[in-house]
């Protein structure tokens, strides 16, 4: 028997039970359509979390710092720890495809003061080179003296009346000194990197940072536990960043002051964005298996329903077996039907699962994303399920004696 | 007519020797005990009998949907019994055209369709095939109801499709279950008339039945009683 024959005959056994044929691919429908849901609001989320990383990192460069080597579930863990010395940045600066190194160094700060104005704790001021901040000035300069500030523009309003360009806050750092900063300038937002827990509120010179180390030589030199490697363009943002990890892991002295089991790492932003989506992708995978499950259950629903289909329909398996239908053209029957009624299920719950993944994904904000690689393993899928609930029906109705299913009424 | 019988009897499309069919339900039951019977090419048989005379058993043999236990059933030149299922099915869609008291139709095919289905198993050219239906529904007087489904057709058309349907495959033989059991005495005439049609044409027809004068249509009556073949009538003509 042609299959073409099968398809014909079979979607007519589909189309003359409408109701239960709707409602028998309904389970593959949710099936497939949740685990689209859950895929698209993953890549979703995953979109929208990469492109916030890389607004305001539009300049080529890489973040350097120290990460604990086995990094489970969850990713990595960053350590502060400072071991990137002086001897180290100058080192690095001397990289031919490297623009500008900046250090990072969190300063423990415990209050800001201005006028009468006190703010405490919520975030945190950070030691670092002029250049770091230069490209993201909105308002004013960069920092040229030890005692100017640059401000982050979401802490403008940490008190009262706002801050800006010019005025004056006292910081209480957390040895107990208290230092006056002159608001020099202006960032959008934060320029990327850093290691602190809590918002930087502004940025100041490195001459406000004392945390020093004894060097392999013998020297005591400041030293940083994160910074910022510019490239100088992007073309050769991959070979500065070989270069920065190819002398940090050998001759630098922070290859030396590591403690084993730590390991320096150079990411560029494009790493940073595959490794946020590493851990997304982990949650969506479980979620996604969840919503499997109810493919299963749809699938459970299929066989069900050719069983009952095989049972009703004996008298007509028996009349095909009368006029000369093999055991193999009534399985090829009902394995198409079922065929048929897990692709067609599949396909809805595509369309269902874009459709509802979309209003999702756009309802909460996230940029809409199409994750082609699962529509197709959704439809596989689909396939599979229903060729799979569909043989034991198949192999029952084969079964079927002519003689007693003529007699059958 | 001896000779016309004698050169018949040449070329015959089915014969039975010495067939037994038990069934054992609790005591063993003799459905067929012992049946010698040949049906020559182009002959018409009927086959008379009381309920469990074993009407249906022989029925089943000569329809290759059932084998013997012991003797030979010879259809098309083949022996059944050494067949295997799938070359018995292929020799019901291929040598062999069945009609049922209850029509058996697919109800869900249209009347074109059910007349071309058995070529749909054991044929694989699916060209021309509407031409065919439309030719022997046109023989049997439904030229116009090609697209009809069976619910949407009185008894008589029904089975004038199914008689379509056992044309389609030019069979060897066929094969009448009580053809006009469900039929009112009118439409049963009609449709006994299709049957006179087809064995003018040369057609080799089985009927059973368990109506004398339904029966009398055919050249000869086979009576069946307790599996054995009590008599073989040839109405309207010396025995």
């Amino acid at each position: 028997m042609k299959i073409t024959e099968s398809f014909r005959i079979s979607w007519r056994a589909i189309t003359g039970h409408k109701l239960r044929s709707s409602l028998t691919t309904l389970g593959i429908i949710i099936g497939v359509g949740a685990v689209i849901v859950f895929m698209v609001l993953g890549g979703a989320f995953e979109a929208n979390i990469a492109q916030d990383i890389r607004e305001g990192n539009d300049e080529p460069g890489m973040w350097v710092n120290t990460q604990q080597e086995a990094g489970g579930f969850g990713g990595a863990q960053i350590l502060d720890n400072p071991i990137y010395t002086e001897s180290d940045v100058e080192a690095l600066e001397s990289i031919d495809s490297v623009d500008f190194v900046a250090p990072e160094a969190n300063l423990p700060v415990a209050q800001l003061e201005h006028g009468d104005q006190r703010q405490t704790g919520g975030f945190g001021i950070e030691a670092t080179a002029p250049d770091r901040v230069e490209s993201d000035i909105v308002a004013g300069e960069p920092f040229a003296a030890a005692d100017e500030l640059v401000l982050s523009e979401d802490a403008t309003d940490l008190v009262d009346g706002g801050l800006g360009v010019g005025d004056e806050v006292q910081l209480n750092l957390e040895g107990g000194t208290t230092e006056t900063f002159t608001i020099v300038g202006i960032v959008e937002e934060s320029p990327g990197g850093g290691n602190s827990r809590v918002p930087t509120a502004g940025y100041v010179s490195l001459d406000n940072y004392g945390t020093t180390v004894e060097t392999p030589d013998g020297d005591r030199e400041r030293a940083y536990s994160s910074m910022i490697v510019a490239a100088e363009s992007a073309e050769v943002l991959d070979q500065a960043q070989e270069a920065t990890v190819d002398y940090l892991r050998t001759e630098s002295d922070a290859a030396q002051l590591k403690e084993d089991g730590q390991v320096i790492k150079a990411q560029t932003v494009d790493d940073a964005v595959d490794q946020v989506g590493d851990i997304i992708d982990q949650f969506t995978f479980l979620i996604g298996g969840i919503a499997a499950i109810s493919l299963v259950v749809g699938s459970i629903g299929i066989a069900n329903i050719m069983i009952v289909s095989v049972t009703e329909r004996t008298r007509e398996i028996g009349i095909m077996k009368a006029i000369g239908a093999r055991k193999r053209d009534i399985i090829q029957l009902f394995i198409i039907e079922a065929l048929i009624l897990g692709v067609i299920g599949a396909m809805i719950g595509v369309v269902a699962g874009l459709g509802i993944g979309y209003l999702g994904a756009t309802g909460i904000g996230w940029p809409m994303v199409y994750p082609t690689d699962w529509i197709a393993i959704a439809v596989v899928i689909g396939m599979g399920v229903g060729v799979l609930s569909g043989l034991y029906p198949a192999w029952r109705g084969a079964r079927v004696d002519p003689i007693e299913a003529l007699r059958h009424e | 007519m001896a000779v016309a019988r004698t050169s018949a009897e040449s070329t015959n499309a089915v014969s039975l020797q010495e067939v037994r069919r038990t069934y054992h339900l609790g005591k063993p039951v003799h459905a067929l005990d012992g049946v010698s019977i040949s049906l020559p090419a182009g002959s018409f048989t009927a086959v008379m009998g009381p309920s469990g005379s074993g009407k249906s058993t022989l029925m089943n043999m000569v329809g290759c949907l059932d084998t013997p236990d012991e003797g030979s059933v010879t259809v098309a030149g083949q022996d059944v019994g050494a067949l295997s299922g799938n070359e018995r099915a292929k020799l019901r869609g291929t040598e062999l055209g069945f009609i049922f008291q209850q029509f058996n139709l697919m109800p869900r095919l249209t009347a074109a369709e059910n007349v071309t289905m058995p070529l749909v198993f054991h044929n694989d050219v699916d060209t021309g095939r509407r031409e065919r239906a439309e030719e022997l529904l046109d023989q049997v007087g439904l030229g116009d109801r090609l697209d009809h489904t069976p619910p949407e057709l009185s008894g008589g058309q029904r089975q004038r499709v199914a008689i379509a349907r056992a044309l389609v495959n030019e069979p060897s033989l066929i094969l009448a279950d009580e053809p006009t059991g469900n039929l009112d005495t009118d439409t049963g005439a009609e449709i006994m008339e299709l049957f006179e049609q087809l064995h003018e044409t040369g057609r080799t027809i089985m009927m059973v039945t368990h109506e004398r004068h339904i029966a009398e249509h055919a050249d000869r009556i086979v009576h069946l009683v307790d599996g054995q073949i009590e008599e073989i009538e040839q109405p309207g003509g010396e025995p």
